[in-house]
C-alpha cells in the first residue's frame, strides 16, 4: 500500500512537471504571428483594467447606466476560421470612431483600450470575456445570455451565423433594455420576421447578397434551369431564396434543391447526385464546406469546370477562401455585398481604417466577416454618440440607432423598418487578383424588390417556390 | 426464494435476449430488405449513379476502415477507449500539410497552387504518421501505462489531451480546410462510373492493403497470437510470463500510426480539416461497437455499413431528408446493439 501511495506521489509529481513544461512551452513558442491564450488574457486583463481606470476618471457626463459592449462571435466550428477576422471588424471601428488604441497591431484578440463615446469623456467598457459559439443556434444563445445576464452586457455586437441571429433576436425580444446589433448572420427571418425592436443588423442579409445573380445567369449566361445545393439551415436558405426568387421570376426553373448537412466534409455523392442536364447550380456550400466541395467538384469535373457553371454565395467570394483554391475558383461569379476591387474614398478610407488598426488584416476589407462587425460597431458608436453616452432610457437610444446613418467602404448605409440594412450589392467575378466587380445593383432592400415580406413564407428548403413574373426592379437592365 | 424459483428466475434471463434476438433479428431483416429493395430500383433507374455512389461508399469505408483497425485493436487488446483517436487522425493530415507546405513553398500572391512531386507527398506522409506513432506511444507510455485497468481515468486523461490538441491545432493551424497536394491525376476515366478522384481508389487500395497486412500479423505472428489471447483473456496471458505491457506498447504505436496514416490519405482526399478529429472519433466508436471490439472483421464490415450508409442516403433519401442521414448510422448501432450487444463479431471479453 505504502509503495503504491509512494508511486503515486512520483507519478503525480512526474504529471505536475509534465504539465509545468508543456504550458511553458506553449507561452514561449509563440512567435509573432501567434499569441497564446495566457497572452490573450493577460493583454484584454490590461484593456479591461484600462476601461474600467478610465471609467473611474470620467465624469458621469453619460446616464446613471455605464456601457458594456460585448461581443459575440464564432471560435469553433465551420466559420471558426473567421474569428479574428470578426474581432477586426469590431475594434477597427473601436478605434476609428471611439478613439481606441489597439493594444497589439498585430493581434485583433489582444482587444483596445480606453474607447470613449465621441464627443464625451464617457467611456466604453468593453467586456473581454467574449462570446464564443460554434454556428449551433444553443450555443450562441446560452452565450448571448451568460453575456446579458451575468457579465451585464447592454450593448452586444453579433452573433455570426443565421440560425444563431434568429436565436438571438428572439432573445432580444425578452431583454428590451439591451441593445443588440448583428454581426454578419444573414438569415433573413432574424429582422423581417422576428421583429425584435432592439436588434439591429447594419448590413444586408443574405438574400440581398444574391440581388443580381438570378438576372445574370438568365439574361446573360443564358441559363434556363438550374440546381442549387447549400447547407441545411437558414442562411443557405436565405441565400437559395434570393436566387430562385429572381431567377425564376424571369421564367428559369429549379430542377432541384439539395441540402447537405452542414458539417459534412465528404461532398462525393451529393456531387453524382447534381443532375448532369441542367445550365448550372447556385452554390452555396459554406465555411470550411467550400473548399472541399470545390477541390472534390473539380477533382471529378476538372479544374476549370465551375467556370460558367456555378454561381456562388457568400463563400465562394471570400478572400480567405479564394487562397485556398486558387485557380479552381478562377471565373466563378459570385454575389457579394463587399466589393474587393473598389477604388472609391469610401473604400480607400475603410482599408485605410483597417491598416491603421490591424494592418495585418487589411487583406480581409472584403471579407464580409469584418464588414458586418465593422457596421454594427460603427452604428453602435453612431448611436451611443447622439445620445451623448445616456442609455439610461434604452428607447431613446433605440430611437436614435432607428435613424443612424452609418458611413463604409460602401458608402453611406441606412436601416429600414425591420432594422435591416438598404445596401448596394455586387456581383463580382473571380479573378487572379481576387474578384473583380461586374455590375453594381444599387440600394437593394430586404424585400427584395417586393419577393419578400412579413406574409411571405419563411426561406426553408422548399420556400420559395419557383413561380414566373414580377421580377425585381433591377433585373431588366442586367443583360449582356 | 428457493432454488426452483432461481432457476426458474435464470431460465427467463436466458429466454429474455433469445426472444429479441429473433425478433430484432426478423426486424433487421425487413429493414434491410426494404432498403435493398429501394436502392436496388433507384439503382436500376440510373446505373452510372449508382456506381458512382457505391464506389463513394467503399473508398470512404477503406479510409474509416484505416482509422477504426487502430482503434480496434487497442479498444479490445487494452479496453482503453481511446479518446484521442481522432486527434491522431486530424495530427496525421495537419503534419503532413505543413511539412509539404515547408517543401512546396506555395506563392502566397499567386493562384497557381504548387503540384505536389512524388517526393514531397510520400516524405509528408511518412515523417506524419512516423511523428503520430510516436506521440501514440509517448502518451501511451506517459500518461496511460501506469493507469492499466482503470478505463474511466484513462479515458478522462485521453479526453484531456483530445482538447488540448484540438485547441492547439486551431491556435496553430487556423480552420480553414487545406487540401494536402498529391503527385498523380486528379482524376482517372473508369467503366461505368466515368471520372473518378484517382486519390480515392489509392485510399480503397491502401485500406486493402493494411487490412490484409493486419490480418497477416494477427493470424499468423506471435505478437498477433497474443494479442488475440489479450482480447479474450488478459489475465490469463500475464499469468503465462508474456509482458503484456511490451504488446500494449507496440498496439498502441500501431493504432496511433494508423489513425496518423489515415489522417494523410483522408487530407489529400477531403482536405485537412481541424474539425475531423471529433468526427473521426465518433466514427470510429461506432464501427468499433457495431463490429465489435478488438476484431478486425468486425471493424472492416462496420467500415463498409457506415460507408455505404453515408453514401446512400445522401443521394436515396428525398432531398428534404438527407440532413437525418447521420440517424440511419445510429439505428445501425441501436439495431446492432439489440440483436448482438457484443458487437457483430465481438465476444464477451
Amino acid at each position: 500500500m505504502s509503495t503504491d501511495k509512494r508511486r503515486w506521489k512520483w507519478l503525480s509529481a512526474a504529471f505536475l512537471a509534465i504539465l509545468i513544461g508543456v504550458v511553458a512551452a506553449a507561452c514561449g513558442g509563440s512567435d509573432s504571428e501567434t499569441t497564446t491564450a495566457a497572452e490573450d488574457t493577460a493583454a484584454a486583463d490590461t484593456a479591461a483594467a484600462d476601461t474600467a481606470a478610465a471609467e473611474d476618471t470620467a465624469a458621469a457626463a453619460g446616464g446613471e447606466t455605464k456601457i458594456v459592449m460585448g461581443f459575440l462571435s464564432n471560435c469553433e466550428g465551420p466559420f471558426g476560421p473567421f474569428w479574428d477576422a470578426t474581432l477586426a471588424g469590431y475594434y477597427t471601428a473601436l478605434v476609428q470612431y471611439a478613439g481606441a488604441t489597439p493594444v497589439d497591431p498585430a493581434d485583433p484578440k489582444a482587444g483596445v483600450t480606453g474607447a470613449m463615446v465621441p464627443g464625451t469623456d464617457v467611456p466604453i467598457e468593453l467586456n473581454t470575456n467574449y462570446g464564443c459559439s460554434d454556428d449551433k443556434a444553443d450555443k450562441a444563445l446560452a452565450e448571448a445570455k451568460r453575456l446579458v445576464e451575468q457579465e451585464g452586457v447592454n450593448v452586444l455586437i453579433g452573433p455570426l451565423s443565421g440560425d444563431e441571429g434568429i436565436a438571438v433576436a428572439n432573445y432580444a425580444l425578452t431583454q428590451p433594455d439591451v441593445t443588440f446589433l448583428n454581426g454578419i448572420s444573414g438569415a433573413q427571418d432574424t429582422t423581417l420576421k422576428v421583429q425584435a425592436p432592439n436588434f439591429y443588423r447594419f448590413f444586408s442579409d443574405g438574400a440581398q447578397w444574391t440581388a443580381g445573380l438570378g438576372a445574370y445567369a438568365y439574361n446573360v449566361l443564358g441559363w434556363r434551369t438550374a440546381v442549387t445545393i447549400g447547407d441545411d439551415y437558414s442562411f443557405p436558405y436565405t441565400q437559395t431564396a434570393g436566387f430562385v426568387s429572381e431567377f425564376c421570376s424571369l421564367g428559369g426553373t429549379i430542377e432541384e434543391r439539395i441540402w447537405p448537412a452542414l458539417g459534412e466534409t465528404d461532398y462525393s455523392s451529393y456531387i453524382a447526385k447534381l443532375p448532369k442536364d441542367v445550365d448550372g447550380f447556385f452554390l452555396d456550400v459554406g465555411g470550411t464546406g467550400t473548399v472541399q466541395f470545390v477541390n472534390q467538384y473539380t477533382e471529378v469535373n476538372g479544374e476549370d469546370s465551375l467556370q460558367g457553371k456555378v454561381m456562388g454565395g457568400a463563400f465562394i467570394s471570400n478572400p480567405q477562401i479564394i487562397a485556398e483554391l486558387g485557380n479552381k475558383v478562377k471565373g466563378v461569379v459570385a454575389g457579394s455585398a463587399l466589393p474587393s476591387d473598389a477604388t472609391t474614398p469610401e473604400w480607400e478610407a475603410y482599408v485605410a481604417a483597417i491598416e491603421a488598426a490591424f494592418p495585418d488584416q487589411t487583406a480581409n476589407a472584403a471579407n464580409i466577416f469584418l464588414a458586418g462587425y465593422y457596421n454594427n460597431t460603427v452604428a453602435a458608436i453612431k448611436g451611443l454618440e447622439a445620445v451623448a453616452g445616456n442609455i439610461d432610457d434604452a428607447a431613446a437610444y433605440h430611437a436614435a440607432l432607428n435613424g443612424t446613418e452609418i458611413e463604409t467602404g460602401v458608402g453611406p448605409v441606412t436601416i429600414d423598418g425591420n432594422r435591416n440594412a438598404v445596401m448596394d450589392n455586387f456581383v463580382v467575378e473571380v479573378t487572379d487578383t481576387g474578384t473583380k466587380t461586374l455590375f453594381v445593383v444599387p440600394a437593394v432592400d430586404q424585400s427584395f424588390g417586393g419577393a419578400f415580406s412579413t406574409e411571405t413564407p419563411n426561406p426553408d428548403r422548399e420556400n420559395p417556390e419557383c413561380v414566373a413574373g414580377n421580377p425585381p426592379p433591377w433585373a431588366a437592365s442586367i443583360t449582356g | 426464494m428457493s432454488a426452483n424459483e432461481g432457476l426458474k428466475a435464470k431460465h427467463v434471463a436466458t429466454a429474455g435476449p433469445r426472444v429479441s434476438w429473433s425478433k430484432g433479428t426478423i426486424f433487421l431483416l425487413a429493414v434491410l430488405a426494404v432498403a435493398v429493395l429501394g436502392i436496388g430500383i433507384q439503382a436500376a433507374s440510373d446505373a452510372t449513379l449508382f456506381a458512382q455512389i457505391t464506389l463513394n461508399g467503399l473508398t470512404l469505408a477503406g479510409l474509416y476502415f484505416i482509422v477504426a483497425s487502430g482503434f480496434t485493436l487497442i479498444f479490445g487488446l487494452m479496453r482503453v477507449v481511446n479518446m484521442a483517436h481522432g486527434s491522431f487522425y486530424m495530427l496525421g493530415g495537419i503534419i503532413a500539410f505543413l511539412v509539404q507546405e515547408r517543401m512546396l513553398k506555395p506563392d502566397p500572391t499567386s493562384f497557381d497552387l504548387p503540384t505536389a512531386t512524388f517526393g514531397s507527398f510520400v516524405l509528408p506522409l511518412v515523417i506524419a504518421t512516423f511523428s503520430v506513432a510516436l506521440l501514440g506511444l509517448i502518451i501511451q507510455q506517459v500518461f496511460l501505462r501506469w493507469n492499466q485497468g482503470q478505463e474511466l481515468r484513462q479515458a478522462l486523461i485521453t479526453i484531456a489531451i483530445s482538447i488540448i490538441v484540438a485547441d492547439q491545432a486551431v491556435a496553430r493551424f487556423g480552420g480553414i480546410a487545406k487540401e494536402i497536394s498529391v503527385p498523380i491525376e486528379r482524376s482517372i476515366e473508369l467503366p461505368i462510373v466515368g471520372n473518378y478522384g484517382t486519390m480515392r481508389l489509392v485510399m480503397l487500395l491502401v485500406a486493402v492493403v493494411v487490412g490484409l497486412l493486419l490480418l497477416g500479423l494477427i493470424t499468423r505472428t506471435r505478437f498477433g497470437m497474443i494479442v488475440r489471447a489479450g482480447v479474450d483473456d488478459r489475465q490469463m496471458v500475464t499469468a503465462l510470463g508474456i509482458d503484456i505491457q511490451k504488446v500494449f506498447a507496440v498496439a498502441f504505436l500501431l493504432g496511433a500510426f494508423l489513425a496518423g496514416l489515415a489522417g494523410v490519405l483522408g487530407g489529400s482526399v477531403n482536405s485537412v480539416n481541424k474539425a475531423d478529429d471529433g468526427k473521426f472519433l465518433l466514427i470510429s466508436l461506432v464501427i468499433v461497437i457495431v463490429g465489435g471490439m478488438g476484431s478486425l472483421t468486425g471493424a472492416a464490415i462496420g467500415a463498409l455499413l457506415l460507408g455505404l450508409i453515408d453514401s446512400y442516403s445522401d443521394v436515396y433519401l428525398p432531398d428534404a431528408i438527407t440532413n437525418y442521414g447521420v440517424l440511419l448510422t445510429f439505428f445501425l448501432l441501436v439495431f446492432v446493439l439489440a440483436v448482438r450487444p457484443y458487437g457483430l463479431f465481438g465476444r464477451p471479453g
